[in-house]
Parts: structure tokens; sequence; C-alpha cells
């Protein structure tokens, strides 16, 4: 009975997220795409966007939603990577150049943001959406009307004979940012997954002898890695990836090392008094107050973070192989709904959010968005509709995740007093 | 805690007294210059001082054409000297280009040495040949603009107006009857003092009637071609055959072809190629999409090729002409060299020459800045040319002192005005009054805008009335009120598939609209009703969804009017549908009437009145004060018997529904109904009209919208006509509404509190 009831729990808790592997499988069989081709697709889409996603995290762990104004910090990033292309600095030393930019222009526009949303605590995100529409305009501002103008850049990066930046800049050639980070080193993404399968093994198995984890721990993650290595080297599964069917799926070493390592930071802060903190907030603000923690501090320390790492995350999204185009107006518009909608999609809810969450979400919501198009003109006969679709996807997720989580919260309130009036009875 | 809260309060409160005193004392200064230079401009000496120049400034003028002749001359015979040089193919074409550029520029200044200071002999019979040009052009030019004005409006009259040309200027009608059927759309064609624009139109007529007839033709043309190529199985089956033979054995299987018997030769090549590609065994070629693109809307430009003068106007031309001719004499008997140009330099000289004299009106300023773009203060000393400025800036002086004065004053009543009005709509005011400001010292005329905004207050104000009873019911700002424009919108694509017409068409759309949202509403309410607390953030998100699912609806619903679906998919509703011969206008037209050269759409006024008439008395009637109870109290409503879900229903159906009403009236203004994801947006405009008007997202009163309508509205029309004309690249205007509308409803945010509403 009790295990029934936790199942039940469990399915309506992550209801979208199998909702979404559901439609994703019919996706990829309907669409008829080569599966080599989306494989590799995805696996682009997931390193391109990951870190962005992760980005959502903090904020949702201290209470404050999903921080639609990570678009700020795409603008930041934005920003930083002009003056970069404006001032001719290329390759690795100009990601990190840009890297360096981002960092104070990101955490200034985070402190503002946080400061802002401090005084709007309970309506976070529509805050932080509306918050990401007004900067919007202001980057227009800046972008169309003081540089060039007010801050003297190159001609190669302005309209010739008008003020403004230029429409779409490009990366590739001379500019030489496209891929600097993704292009320092390949590993093929068969090997990749036996190195981390036999990393998982290692470390159970030290951090078993170090009495650290019981034998069943052990047990059920030396036959996770198993299966993980073993499932892949099953002839057709390994044949997507080996270039048995078109080419060697090659994972871009530096990138995922970036991912990883901003999981870890996700993990390890949370471990720290800093991360408390934010856990603290996050439950109860009243709670946390009364036990001496500065609630607003906190907030703004939370989104101040979110937004230099959703900077870094757009870095990683723009030198990404397959971009190359800097579309300076545009580039920013969608990364909020998008990374918003893939975490949700993973099963993170509004009050909740792990990377594990992050990372299935992204490859959820990226697995539908490439087999969108194809699978909409099979369908229907019109690849438009799947257009429309994946628009509708976006956006609904979020409503979804949002009626739930309100919903689920009246629910604890209504339980809260029900639960008051019998004891004052 | 609290006191020094109320100590930092009362420091804010003494800055800004400081602050207040200083921008006094600023525009205090600003204020007496400004005197000064009115009374400069009255004083005998400056005007003398202003006739110099301009004479210095003609001179200047005509001679410049002068100069650039000789300088194109010597470049160009430098350029022939090189080319004779054998090394010539050697060279770079850099190193030619700055060759000939310095021999340019080289004779240049000489040229200007040689004209620089021509000397006058009969300085008083220049003087008056000028004047007497200055006199003409002063009323030509007023005629001409006034006349031009007249004709700009008729021709928008007609051509946003008629949607059947072909209709007006049926094929052998003579002139008389097309005049008569083009001023059933323009009465002013009617009027004898626009006799000499009749031809001008009727030619128009015919133009357009012709220009449509070859889109209908070139459109079914497409038609047949697709039908055909679509409808025919098996082209094998026509193998060998050609010519009349093909058409013969076509027709016969589709009878629609025989009836367009004139796109035979189009229709039989096309069929060839597919005779062709059967018999060769090749894929058929693939019918390409060519009309995906989305229709572009934009303002009717107004052709000036159509116009003519009147009588008058062409009398006071001819004088013109004599008078430059005098003015013209005197300037070669000057400079000689002035009679040896002709042709295309001797019309430049004459452009030059009006737009020195006549820079679009003889306003001080107009003049003292034309006569400087010819460098025409060189002929004064340095005392006179200063006064000169000061003078020619006394208009911009005057504004600015105004603008720092309201400044001071809003500083130091900060508090009081706060209170009465709130702090966006004191600052939405004070900013639109420095743009109306503004607009008088760019001369943008502020009459013509305020018609603008009228207009646009009729377009907008049923929208931003749905935000009403959202805010009074205690939902907040509906978001959500994109689904009851999706309905709206669902109901005007519902009249145009049944080819309904007129006054017929708008009720059926308004009722239809309205009739669709009423389950929509309800079942959206029902949703807001489980969710308090947290109404703002779901409703846009619900509404963006809805938004994307109808994107889905559009292309799938089975409308199959070839008006207003995709023609080569056949199915699928196109983005943006013309209501043209539907209901475009038709309630800004209705009782229409001019005044000051402001165009009243009485129609569209009148609706939103008897609108926010009906919603100023429900919110009076039992269930109105019933429902605001319901939302700025819900738990005294509760306690004292009110059914608060209910109140909450009631409310936010009618904010849809009002809504649906309101993108028919929008539709109907703008002339097109724009689907799929154009309504996005319509809930954050609609929101902060609102709020700008000093609606709360907790109480909100007619006054609020009409009051915010008008301000938001009036701001986006001035700021987008001063910045086009002080920046020529569009596009400000458009981050000016991202930025107000967005930072409006984020202060509003910011003020109700967030989560502590409850």
């Amino acid at each position: 009975m009790n295990n029934q009831n936790k199942a039940l729990a469990h399915v309506s808790k992550y209801a979208v997220t199998y909702l979404f592997i559901a439609l994703s499988a019919l996706f990829i069989v309907v669409s008829g795409l080569d599966i080599n081709y989306v494989a590799s697709q995805l696996l682009l889409r997931l390193n391109r966007n990951a870190f962005i996603v992760l980005a959502l995290i903090i904020p949702i762990i201290a209470g404050m939603g999903i921080n639609f104004a990570i678009t700020i910090g795409a603008m930041a990033a934005q920003i930083a990577l002009l003056l970069t292309i404006n001032w001719g600095v290329t390759g690795a030393p100009g990601i990190l150049l840009a890297a360096a930019i981002t960092l104070p222009l990101a955490a200034f526009f985070g402190l503002l943001i946080g400061k802002l949303l401090n005084k709007m605590k309970g309506q976070e995100t529509i805050g932080s959406l509306i918050l990401g529409y007004f900067a919007n305009g202001a980057y227009q501002l800046l972008f169309l009307f003081i540089f060039g103008t007010i801050i003297p850049l190159n001609d190669n990066v302005t309209i010739v004979g008008a003020s403004g930046v230029q429409n779409t800049l490009n990366l590739t050639g001379k500019v030489g940012l496209y891929t600097a980070i993704d292009g320092i080193a390949h590993i093929p993404f068969l090997t990749a997954l036996y190195i981390i399968a036999g990393a998982l093994a290692c470390a159970a198995v030290v951090q078993y002898l170090l009495k650290k984890i019981s034998v069943k721990r052990l047990a059920v993650t030396l036959a996770l890695s198993a299966v993980l290595a073993g499932v892949f080297s099953i002839p057709p599964i390994a044949a997507i990836f080996n270039g048995t069917h078109g080419r060697v799926i090659k994972l871009p070493l530096v990138t995922w090392m970036l991912i990883l390592l901003l999981c870890l930071f996700n993990s390890t802060i949370m471990r720290t008094r800093l991360g408390q903190k934010f856990r603290a907030v996050g439950q109860s603000q009243t709670v946390a107050n009364a036990s001496g923690i500065n609630v607003d501090r906190t907030r703004v320390i939370a989104i101040m973070i979110s937004t230099v790492l959703a900077g870094w995350g757009q870095i990683v999204f723009m030198q990404s192989d397959g971009i190359g185009t800097f579309q300076t107006y545009a580039a920013h518009e969608q990364v909020g709904l998008y990374a918003g909608a893939a975490i949700l999609v993973g099963g993170a809810s509004i009050d909740r959010a792990t990377n594990l969450q992050a990372m299935v979400g992204t490859f959820l919501f990226h697995s539908l968005f490439i087999t969108a198009q194809s699978a909409a003109s099979a369908l229907f006969g019109d690849s438009a509709v799947g257009e429309y679709f994946r628009a509708f996807l976006s956006y609904g997720v979020i409503a979804v995740a949002l009626i739930m989580y309100a919903w689920r919260s009246a629910q604890q309130r209504k339980a809260g007093q029900l639960n008051l009036a019998e004891q004052s009875r | 805690m609290s006191e020094r809260l109320e100590g930092k309060g009362a420091a804010k409160r003494g800055n800004r007294f400081y602050l207040s005193i200083v921008l006094f004392v600023l525009a205090g200064i600003l204020l007496i210059g400004a005197v000064a230079g009115y009374i400069l401009r009255g004083s005998a000496s400056t005007r003398a001082n202003l006739d110099k120049m301009r004479d210095s400034a003609v001179l200047h003028a005509a001679t410049e054409g002068l100069v650039e002749n000789i300088a194109q001359t010597a470049r160009a015979e430098k350029l022939k000297e090189l080319r004779a040089d054998k090394n010539f193919r050697k060279r770079g074409l850099d190193e030619v280009n700055s060759i000939c550029d310095e021999a340019m520029s080289a004779a240049r200044i000489e040229a200007e040495k040689l004209y620089s200071n021509p000397a006058v002999e009969d300085e008083a019979a220049l003087e008056s040949a000028i004047e007497g040009f200055e006199a003409v052009l002063a009323t030509s030019g007023k005629l001409e603009s006034a006349e031009r004005a007249v004709y700009s409006d008729i021709y928008l009259e007609l051509v946003e107006g008629i949607s059947d040309w072909t209709a007006v200027a049926a094929e052998g009608a003579d002139d008389d009857a097309v005049i008569s059927a083009l001023a059933e759309t323009s009465p002013a064609l009617k009027d004898e003092a626009n006799a000499h624009l009749r031809p001008g139109f009727v030619k128009l007529a015919r133009d357009m009637a012709a220009a449509q007839q070859a889109r209908q033709d070139a459109e079914l043309q497409e038609q047949l071609t697709t039908m055909m190529t679509g409808g025919i199985a098996d082209w094998s089956e026509y193998a060998g055959l050609q010519g009349d033979a093909l058409w013969e054995k076509l027709t016969a299987e589709l009878p629609e072809l025989a009836e367009n018997e004139r796109f035979k030769d189009a229709l039989l090549e096309k069929a060839a190629e597919y005779v062709a590609a059967a018999e060769s065994g090749e894929p058929l070629p693939e019918a390409q999409a060519s009309e995906e693109g989305v229709e572009p809307v934009s303002e009717t430009q107004v052709d000036y090729a159509y116009f003519a003068p009147s009588a008058e106007l062409a009398k006071e031309q001819q004088d013109n002409e004599e008078a430059f001719q005098a003015l013209d004499a005197q300037l070669v008997t000057i400079i000689p060299d002035l009679g040896s140009l002709t042709g295309k330099l001797q019309d430049t000289l004459r452009a030059d020459i009006e737009k020195v004299i006549w820079p679009g009106s003889l306003d001080f300023t107009a003049r003292y800045e034309a006569y400087m773009a010819q460098k025409a203060d060189r002929v004064l000393s340095g005392g006179a040319a200063n006064t000169l400025k000061l003078a020619s800036k006394a208009e911009a002086l005057l504004l600015g002192g105004i603008a720092l004065l309201l400044l001071a004053l809003v500083m130091l009543f900060w508090e009081t005005l706060t209170a009465r009005f709130g702090v966006p709509r004191t600052i939405i005011t004070l900013f639109f009054i420095y743009l109306c400001l503004l607009a008088e010292l760019y001369n943008i005329s502020v009459r013509m805008m305020l018609g603008n905004v009228l207009e646009r207050m009729t377009m907008y104000g049923v929208l931003v009335l749905a935000m009403m009873p959202g805010i009074q019911c205690g939902i907040g700002l509906n978001m959500g009120m994109t689904i009851g424009c999706i309905s709206g919108l669902m109901g005007i694509v519902l009249s145009l598939q049944f080819n309904m017409t007129g006054f017929l068409a708008m009720l059926f759309a308004c009722l239809s609209g309205a009739l669709i949202s009423l389950p929509l509403g309800w079942a959206y309410s029902k949703l807001l009703n489980r969710m308090k607390g947290n109404e703002m953030t779901i409703s846009t998100y619900v509404g963006f969804s809805f938004v994307s699912l109808m994107c889905i609806g559009w292309m799938m619903l089975p409308f199959n009017n070839p008006k207003i679906i995709w023609l080569l998919s056949g199915h699928g509703l196109r983005v943006t549908h013309s209501l043209l011969g539907s209901f475009a206008h038709l309630l800004d037209n209705f009782l229409a009437f001019k005044v000051l050269g402001i165009k009243v759409p009485t129609g569209g006024l009148l609706f939103l009145g008897v609108c926010c008439g009906i919603m100023w008395l429900f919110s009076r009637s039992r269930t109105g004060i019933a429902m605001t109870a319901a939302g700025s109290n819900p738990r005294f409503a509760e306690a004292s018997g009110i059914n608060v879900n209910r109140m909450r229903t009631v409310g936010t159906v009618l904010s849809t529904m009002i809504a649906a009403l309101g993108i028919v009236i929008y539709s109907q203004a703008f002339g097109y109904a724009q689907l799929y994801t154009a309504p996005r947006q319509l809930g954050f405009i609609a929101s902060s009209a609102i709020l700008i008007g000093g609606a709360t997202v907790s109480k909100a009163k007619v006054s609020h919208v009409l009051i915010g309508v008008f301000l938001f509205e009036g701001v986006l029309v001035f700021g987008q006509q001063i910045a086009n004309s002080v920046l020529s690249g569009g596009g400000l205007s458009e981050v000016m509404r991202i930025m107000i509308s967005n930072g409006i409803i984020l202060y509003a945010l910011t003020q109700s509190g967030g989560g502590r509403r409850e």
C-alpha cells in the first residue's frame, strides 16, 4: 500500500518528465531522422545549453523560482563578447577575456536584479521575466544608440553610415572565437562513457574501503556502471556512436569538463555555510530570518551567482560548434525561456532542482527540439506546425509547472489550516 | 528603526528642496536669456544684420555650384592626364583616386578664392531682387503646402477606403463617372475648389484598377496552375500532345480552365513542362512556395505623382519664375560666370537658392539656420554674430526654461503630487509635457500628433478597459486577456470566412468573439481561483501557451475560403488579413468629422465612451460593488456573505469578453487582423497603459483607463515622431516603448508587496 502510494507520488511528481520521454521517443521514430544525426545533434545541443540550465539551480533552491533574468547575464556576456571582438582578441585568450569582463558586469547586474526581486517577494518568476524584457530595451538602447557614438567602436562591428552595432557579427575566420573552447580537444563519446563508468566504479570502491558507504550502495553503483558500459557496448547501440553509421560522435572535452565542474560547484556549494543559508531561505524566509540569516542578502548572492554563471553559459553557447555567428539583437531573447523549460522538463519544480534534473531536462527538451519539425511534417504535412509546437511546449511546460506548484502550495496551506483548526479544537 | 527611516526621509526631502532651488535658478537664467533673445529679434539692427546674412548666403549658394563644377572638371582632367600616361596601369586604384582628389581640392580652393568675395556694385538692386523672390516664394510655398495637404488627405482617404478599384474605374467609364464614384469615398472631391485635382485622381484610379487587375490575374493564374498541376494525377496520358490539342484535352478534364482562355499560353507552357517530365521519367517539378512571406503592413505613403497645381498656384509659380529670372539677372551682373551655367546646373542653382531663401518658413530661427548653412556669419563682426545667435536660440531657451521650471516645481511638490497621482502618472505626465515642448522645438505639428493619439486611443481603449474588471475582482493584471483576444480574432476570421462585409461583419465578429470567449474565460477563471496569490505569473504563461497552441490551431482549423488561407498548401490561415472591403476603419469613419485639421474618429470614440459608461455603471451595481469588495479584501467579503470565487469568475469572464471586443475594435482601426504570435504582447501593452493611468494591481477605475491610454499612446506617438526627426534611424521609439511598458509593470510589482497581499 505504502509502496503503491510512493510510486504514485513519484509518477505525479515526474509526470511531465515521463510525458516528455514518451513524446521524444515518438518524435524520434515518427520524424524518420537518422539516429546517428539525432544523437550527434543532441550531444551538441547538450554541451551548448547545459551550462546555462545549470545556472538556474541556485536561485530555485534559494526560493526565488525560475530566474528568467538570466537573459541579463546573457546580455552581459554579449557586451563582453562585443568588446572582445572589437579589440580583436582571438581564440582561447579571447574567450578568457570575455569571461573576465562578464564576471564583474554580470555580478553588478545580478546585484541590481537581486535588489529589485527583494522588493517583489513571491512574484520573482514574473518579475524576473518582465525585468528581462525591460533589460532587452536597455540593451537595444546601448547597442543601437550608445555603442558607436558615445562609446567608440571599430568599423568592423558597427553599421557603416549609421550608429549602432551590426545585426550579425561573425565569430569565425579572423575573429577566431568560433569553437575556441569546443575545439581544444575532442574525445570519442564511447571512450568518455567508459572512462566515466570506470571512474564511478573506482570511486565507489575507494569510498567503500574508507567505510563511507554501505555494501548495498557499493553493489548498486558497481552494477549501474556495469550496465552503463554494457548497454553502450551492445553492437546496434555502439554502432550509432562509433562511426559504423555516419560519423564518429565525439565530445568536446574542455566544454564537458566545464559542465562537470559547474555540477560539482552546484553540489559543493550546498554543503557550505552559504549553501545552507540558500536552503534555509528557500524553505522559509521567516524561519531563516528568525535564525539570524540576512534573508535579503542571501537572495541577492544567489541571483548574482546565477547571473554570472548564465553569462559564462552564454559564452559557452556562442562559441559552440555550429553557431558561428553572434545575432546581436536576438541571441539572448529566448535564453530564459528555453533554459527554464528545460529544467522543468527534467522534473525540477519551482522550489526544487538538482544537477541531474537539469541535465536530463536539457536532454529531453532538446531531443524534442531537434525532431519536432520533421515529426510535424511527417504527421501533419507541414513543418511550420512543428515550429509552433516547439514554442507551445516551451511555454506550456512552464505554465504546467507553475500551476502544479501553486496548486500544491494551496493544498499545503489548506492542510496547514485544517491542522491548526484541529489543534485549536 | 522608524526614527532612522524618518530621518532618512527628511534628509531626502531636504535634498529635493535644495535641488529644486538650483533648478529654479537655472530656469531663471534660461528664461532671461529667452526674453533677451526675443527683444533682440525685434530690434532693427538685428533685422538688418539678418538681411545682410541672407544676401551673403544667396551669393554663396549661387557660387557653390560654380565652384563644384570647376572642381569636378579639374578632377576629370587630371584623370584624363593620368590615363594618357603609359604608367597608368601600374598605379593602383587608390593611388589614382587620391591623386585626382588632390587635384580636385586644389582646384576647389582656387575657385573659392576666386568667387569668395564677389564685388557687389548695386547692392540695392540685388537686395530688392532677393526680397522680391522671397515674397513670391513665401506665398507660393504656403499655397503649395496647403494644396499638397488637401491632396494628401484625399489620396489617403481614397487609397485606404477603396478596396475594389476595378469597380470605381470600370472599363469604358468616362472621367465624370469615375470622379463621381471616387467622390462617394472622398466627398472633398465634389468641392469645386478641388476641381484641378480631379484629372490626377482619375488617372490614379485607372492606374490602381490596372494594377489590381494585374494582381488578380496573377493570383488567378497561380490558382489555375496549382489546380492543373495538382489536379492531374498522370501526366503521361498527355504525352505527345501539344498546343491546341493539349489544351482541348486539359479543358475537357478541368472545365474551369476553359473559362479563363486568357491564361492559355502560360498554362500550356507549364503543362508542357509536366508532360516533358512525365515522358522522360524525371520527378515532377516541385511547386514553389511563392507566397509564404508575411504581407507587409505599413502606413500608406502618399504618391505626389498625381498632384496638379490649382490655377492660382500655377500663377504663383509663374510669378515665381519671373522673380527668379530677375534675381538671376542680378546675380549674373555680379558673377558673370553664372550666365554660362546651363541645364542641370542651372536647376541645381535655383534649388539651392530657393532652399536658402525659403527654408520652409520665414521664422527667425529657420532663416538663421538656413543662412548659417551657407557660412553667412563671416559677413558679420564678432558681437553682431553672437547677438544673432542668441536671438536665434530664443525659442530653445524659452522651452528649456519652461522644462526646468516644471521639473523644479515637481521636485518641490513631489510628495503632494505622488500622493495625489501616484509616481508613474506624475513621471509620465511630466515626460509627455517634455515631449510636447520638444515637438514645439522641432516644429512638429502638435495638432497632427494629437489627431494620431486620438485615433490610437480608439484603437487600444477597449483593450485597456479589459484590464479593469480583472483588477477589480482581485486577479490583478490579467495577462491572460490574450485568450479573449484570440476569441475575438476567431470571430473576425469567421466573418471573413463567410464573406461578410460592413457593420454585419463587425457585429458578427464581436458577438461570436464574445461567445467563444465565454466558456474559455470561465474555464480560465476556475483555474485562477485555485491559484490565489500567483495569478499574474500563471496568467502570463497560460496566455503565452494559449497563443502558441492557437498558432497550431490557425494552421489546422478547417477554414477554406481562398481569401484567407494559404493558397498553395490549401490549408492554414494567413498571418495578416486585410479588412479592407470588410470592416476596416468602419467605426472610426462613422460620423467622423474634422476640426482644426484633426480627424475625430467619432464612432470609435463613441463606442469607447459607451463601453466605459457601461463599465462605470456596472461597478456601481450590486454585483459590481460585491466584485470590487471581493477583490480588495477577500476575507472581509467572505465574512459579509459574498461568494468570492463567484465574483472572481464574473470579473475574469468579463475581462476576457471585453478583450474579445477590444481586439475587433483594434483590428478595425488598424485595418488588418493579425493572427499567430501577434497578440502575445497585447496583455503587457494594456497592463502598462492602465498602470500609467494611475491604477494599481488591486485598484482600477474608468478614469485610469482613459487617462492611461491617452498618456501611453501620447508618449508613444510623440516620442516616435520626435525620435524620427531628431535621429533619422528609427528604433528609438520602439526601445522607449519596451522600457516604459515593462518598467511600469515592474514598478507596480514592487508596489504590490508581492506575497504579502494575501
